[in-house]
């Protein structure tokens, strides 16, 4: 699943045109974000809150299994990177 | 000194391999600016050779109008490298081993999705084993 700032038509936009089969969540208000801690002040157009880039592999009791926080935001966890951290847990 | 320039296209054009997921992802930030480093070095001889050997190298004019648009292209590169590295740090993030704080929002249909709900497998057949939560900048 996937959370950015985008409003629900903007998201609905991109998942027909790419196809994405998961669900893209909208967090306008960049609430989640903040709860996450991973708010980027200033980082969206007109100096809007976004968030920074991250990924959590979160286990079914809820527990975090694995995170990627990037330092630079053209690079970003790999699907095979990801496919293989969710293939370590039982 | 066309050499350099071609260098630093290619410097250029590195930046925009990210979108292209490769293996060598991770290094190709550090590729760009080592290959503008080399193109910078060329051109900057071949500056001095146009000027002491306007007749061979094209000219001195030639030579500076080069450096110049050069130096602009570098510019916007160097300018681009610390843009894309300039985010907040993720220290008080959820880490491993600790819970993820639940949270419903509403899924670009407009239906209410919570990350409780999604663990547990709600709305489908079998339990999944994990979720993962990929966080956007957004604004495509």
């Amino acid at each position: 699943m996937a959370i950015s700032v985008d409003p629900p038509g903007v998201s609905r936009e991109l998942a027909q045109k790419v196809g994405f089969t998961f669900p893209l969540l909208c967090d306008p208000e960049a609430e989640v974000v903040h709860r996450y801690h991973l708010g980027h002040p200033g980082g969206g157009p007109e100096g809007r809150e976004i968030a920074r880039p991250a990924e959590f592999l979160i286990d079914s009791s809820g527990t975090v299994r694995w995170v990627n926080f990037t330092e630079d935001i053209r690079v970003r966890a790999r699907a095979q990177e990801m496919v293989a951290a969710a293939n370590t847990l039982k | 000194m066309w050499l350099g320039f071609i260098l630093l296209a290619l410097a250029m054009t590195s930046i925009y391999l990210f979108f292209v997921s490769t293996p060598l992802q991770a290094v190709l930030p550090w590729l760009s600016p080592l290959l503008a480093i080399a193109s910078l070095a060329i051109i900057l001889i071949g500056l001095r050779r146009a000027q002491t050997q306007p007749v061979t190298y094209g000219g001195k004019a030639a030579g500076w109008t080069l450096t110049v648009l050069s130096s602009l292209v570098l510019l916007f590169g160097i300018l681009f490298f610390f843009v894309s590295r300039h985010i907040p740090a993720a220290g008080s993030a959820p880490q491993v081993g600790q819970k993820a704080p639940d949270f419903t929002l509403p899924d670009s249909n407009g239906h209410s999705v919570s990350l409780a709900q999604l663990v547990s497998g709600a709305d489908q057949r079998a339990r999944p084993k994990a979720v993962l939560v990929v966080f956007y900048r957004g604004y495509w």
